[in-house]
């Protein structure tokens, strides 16, 4: 590799491999692209054994800050710590700015589709979207069709998940437009690295990302029924024994905000109270992290102790705000995906900025049979599921299991989409002692409230086993640390 | 669809947050569930320290008295077993080595220092909206420094050391406490449950000893008896103030008095029950505006009696029965916690 050998110490890129993938850093010659210099120089200038120490005292700090999630299916322990990469991925000002103009548009398009879907359907009867497509959604809810949500909002807050693919240009993976995790992470690590890399923050001029739980009080504000001046919010928890439940902790603590499980709150005669010490207190605005299937047992799932009974006829009568709303998942699901550039076309009459990636849909028959007979070249997902379980990795499966899951793709057409595989970009990580490329991708997060505010940087997850292309945390992934440049 | 008119709220009277000026705001009211969490955090970090400095004065007393008989020896880390109300000690040869195992580690008994900090952490972990960022960085680093794997070293190397670090842990946690977060709800639960399990452990400490001294009288000279009743003001971190008010003197009949009814002095049972009154009293009045409430007039009795109790009454009653319908109160009001507030 070159030139880059005089980058870093030179052990640690000793055997540094780009092999035909865009790498983040260094370009197709070896150096390192414009923005990333600086950091490589003052990597050089650090050296191993400092480095090393850093790496620890993150550790450390993770630890002593609880900064943790739980892992369901691993038998070694409940709590674990993100695995963190100390070096930072850096984002442009230019890139950044093509991205955050798409994802306004995206996550507009999105609100207006679930504002349509769930009252004059325009977009089904102009036939751009098949109704069987949205009514054969797992997560559409009748039991939302004609209710009023406050401000007209449906999803509040979105995750979506960009990749890079080897041309250099981003696409939209997926949006993640129910209960998105992972912003506490982004938080937290921009702390970390505050605090053990300072020296690497006067290289450059980092966009701030801590008015995000300021922002995100404000949309919660923002939908308060009646508009109420002091809005009762909390945020609504499964409890500590959730993986996700230190973020829910995180944001609830940032914004000044009451933590609640379904077992402290109650309805009653249309409106939403929580016990306290003082008597009950009215909640106008529950920010839930729980899904939709267990908010009410009343209405969903029965058998769910995470809910209230009830809390569906207190937001139904217009008396609680929820956010995300309940039914966003229709605009989520997999097999939806593929139209978002459509709806952005008809609601906005603009062409998408974003572009997805190319997607087959099982539910059709042209594309079902494509996909049944390439499974060797293509990535078999699921439309519901999240966390990259019930996927196939077409290429790296055995003919058995591709196999297997073609029989699952006949059984229930519907429930499947494919996408050829894309070869995310890697970026340098440190295994060990060295680095080496892992795969990466990048999931910021957007508010819809008042005014529509991106994140500028978000969640870099690291797929840290090696050619992994799985970066999900519930599947072992670990974080970078993103920097979006200020404009020069 | 009408919207509906709000109804009387369900649930006590009271302060409802009535629109008006941040001046004239009341407490924020916890949730019931963070207020039972909270509580029994305070409670647990209590506990820990006074098993530490317990077991450290112990093996430090045990030290000073040389050549005991062996059942005097057996009999004093017994007693630190009944001041927990545990009993199932596994069998074994050196007691010693294994009381102290026990009440350090011993994931079976629910008062050992692991278990305790344990639960105290994880009902932190649950509250940490309300909690301080200090607080809860500090029980995590005291809970992850006896849980480590290689605590069972450091407690072979020098348990006392160890005891040592609790208890500065738990000192350091209850400083914290006082100074990083606001003196509202949140900190009066937390004074609430230090003072009743303070009362509770002082009240036992003393019963206890005071049981193993009666019953070997004849046994003890002189010498032997000061060391013990040393033991037990140090065992409630109060030698050096019994010392400034009644230099060395060893009277039974003053340290005890001293451990119940010294006004001034924060670990004495008086102090305790003032504190805990205190407490019960602001939290009834932020959430209740003027009905008292149960546990404040238990512990106001209590308070009461305290106040006015005279030694010569103590002493003709007899210290053990009077200690003893003391933890009976204590325990009464710490039920009328429960019912009142953390019920949901």
């Amino acid at each position: 590799m070159g030139e880059t050998r005089e980058i870093g110490s030179r052990s640690m890129f000793e055997n540094y491999e780009v092999d035909g993938l865009y790498d983040e850093v260094f370009s197709s010659d070896g150096r390192p692209r414009k923005h990333y210099s600086p950091l490589m120089h003052r990597l050089k200038a650090l050296g191993k054994d400092a480095f090393e120490k850093r790496r620890r005292m993150t550790d450390i700090l993770f630890r002593n800050q609880g900064i943790t999630f739980t892992v369901y299916s691993d038998t070694r322990g409940v709590e674990k710590i993100f695995p963190f990469d100390l070096v930072p991925r850096i984002v442009p000002a230019d890139e950044w700015d093509t991205i955050e103009r798409g994802l306004v548009q995206r996550i507009t398009a999105l609100n207006l589709f679930c504002q349509d879907i769930y009252h004059g359907q325009r977009i089904l009867r102009e036939k751009i979207i098949p109704p069987d497509l949205i009514y054969g959604a797992k997560m559409f809810r009748r039991e939302m069709f004609g209710v009023k949500v406050p401000r007209d909002i449906y999803i509040h807050i979105c995750g979506t998940d960009l990749i890079r693919d080897k041309d250099g240009k981003y696409y939209v993976l997926e949006d993640n437009g129910r209960t998105p995790s992972g912003v506490s992470y982004v938080l937290e690590n921009r702390s970390v690295m505050k605090r053990v890399f300072p020296s690497l923050f006067s290289a450059y001029r980092v966009r701030a990302i801590e008015d995000y739980p300021f922002n995100l009080l404000q949309c919660l504000k923002y939908i308060a029924p009646h508009h109420v001046d002091d809005a009762g919010i909390a945020i609504l928890t499964p409890g500590i024994y959730n993986s996700a439940y230190f973020e829910h902790s995180f944001l609830a603590r940032q914004m000044g905000v009451e933590l609640v499980e379904g077992r402290d709150l109650v309805v009653d005669k249309g409106f939403l109270y929580m016990r306290t010490t003082a008597g009950m207190r009215r909640v106008d605005v529950l920010y839930r992290r729980v899904d939709d299937d267990f908010l009410d047992p009343l209405c969903f799932r029965p058998d769910s102790v995470l809910g209230v009974p009830g809390l569906m006829n207190a937001y139904r009568v217009g008396n609680l705000a929820l956010a995300n709303a309940v039914g966003t998942g229709v605009a989520d699901d997999k097999a939806i995906y593929p139209f978002v550039p459509d709806m952005i076309k008809f609601y906005m009459g603009q062409e998408a900025i974003l572009p997805n990636v190319p997607t087959y849909i099982c539910a059709r028959e042209s594309d079902r049979k494509y996909v049944l007979e390439h499974l060797d070249e293509l990535v078999v997902k699921s439309t519901n599921e999240s966390g990259g379980y019930g996927m196939l990795m077409g290429h790296q499966a055995t003919a058995e299991e591709r196999q297997k899951f073609g029989e699952k793709i006949a059984d229930d057409p519907r429930n499947f989409i494919a996408q050829p595989v894309v070869q995310l970009s890697q970026h340098p990580s440190l295994i060990e002692d060295h680095f080496e490329g892992r795969r990466v991708d990048l999931r910021p997060y957007i508010v819809y409230g008042q005014k529509v505010i991106v994140m500028p940087g978000g969640l870099t997850r690291v797929a840290l086993r090696k050619g992994s292309l799985v970066v999900n945390s519930s599947q072992g992934g670990g974080s970078k640390d993103t920097w979006v440049l200020e404009e020069d | 669809m009408t919207v509906a008119q709000e109804p009387t709220p369900v649930g006590m009277p009271g302060i409802f947050g009535v629109a008006g000026d941040s001046k004239s705001k009341p407490d924020r009211p916890m949730l019931a569930r963070d207020a039972d969490a909270m509580y029994w955090m305070a409670r647990y970090v209590e506990r820990a320290e006074h098993v530490a400095r317990l077991l450290l004065v112990n093996s430090n007393l045990l030290i000073d008295v040389g050549d005991l008989a062996p059942a005097l020896q057996a009999r004093q880390w017994q007693s630190l077993l009944t001041i927990f109300r545990t009993a199932d000690l596994p069998d074994g040869p050196d007691l010693a080595q294994r009381v102290g195992q026990y009440l350090t580690f011993n994931l079976d008994n629910p008062n050992s220092i692991l278990n305790c900090l344990t639960h105290a952490r994880e009902n932190a972990r649950g509250i940490r909206e309300n909690i301080s960022s200090e607080m809860w960085e500090n029980l995590n680093a005291l809970y992850w420094s006896i849980r480590s794997d290689d605590t069972p070293n450091r407690f072979d190397d020098s348990p006392d050391d160890l005891f040592r670090s609790v208890m500065t842990g738990s000192m350091l946690f209850q400083g914290l406490t006082d100074q990083t977060l606001a003196h509202d709800q949140r900190w009066q639960f937390t004074q609430l449950a230090k003072y009743l399990e303070r009362t509770d452990v002082t009240c036992r400490v003393i019963q206890t000893k005071y049981d193993i001294l009666k019953s070997n009288e004849q046994i003890f000279d002189s010498t032997l008896r000061n060391l013990h009743w040393m033991a037990v003001l140090r065992s409630c971190c109060s030698i050096e103030a019994y010392r400034r008010q009644y230099l060395g003197d060893m009277d039974p009949t003053r340290v005890a008095g001293f451990l119940i009814l010294e006004r001034n002095f924060p670990r004495s049972i008086r102090f305790s029950v003032s504190g805990a009154l205190a407490a019960i009293s602001a939290i009834r009045a932020s959430s209740r505006g003027n009905v008292i409430d149960p546990t404040e007039r238990i512990l106001g009795r209590l308070d009461a009696q305290l106040e006015y109790a005279e030694l010569s009454e103590i002493l003709t009653e007899g210290i053990p029965a009077y200690l003893q319908r003391i933890q009976t109160t204590v325990h009464e009001a710490a039920m009328a916690v429960q019912q009142s507030y953390f019920m949901h």
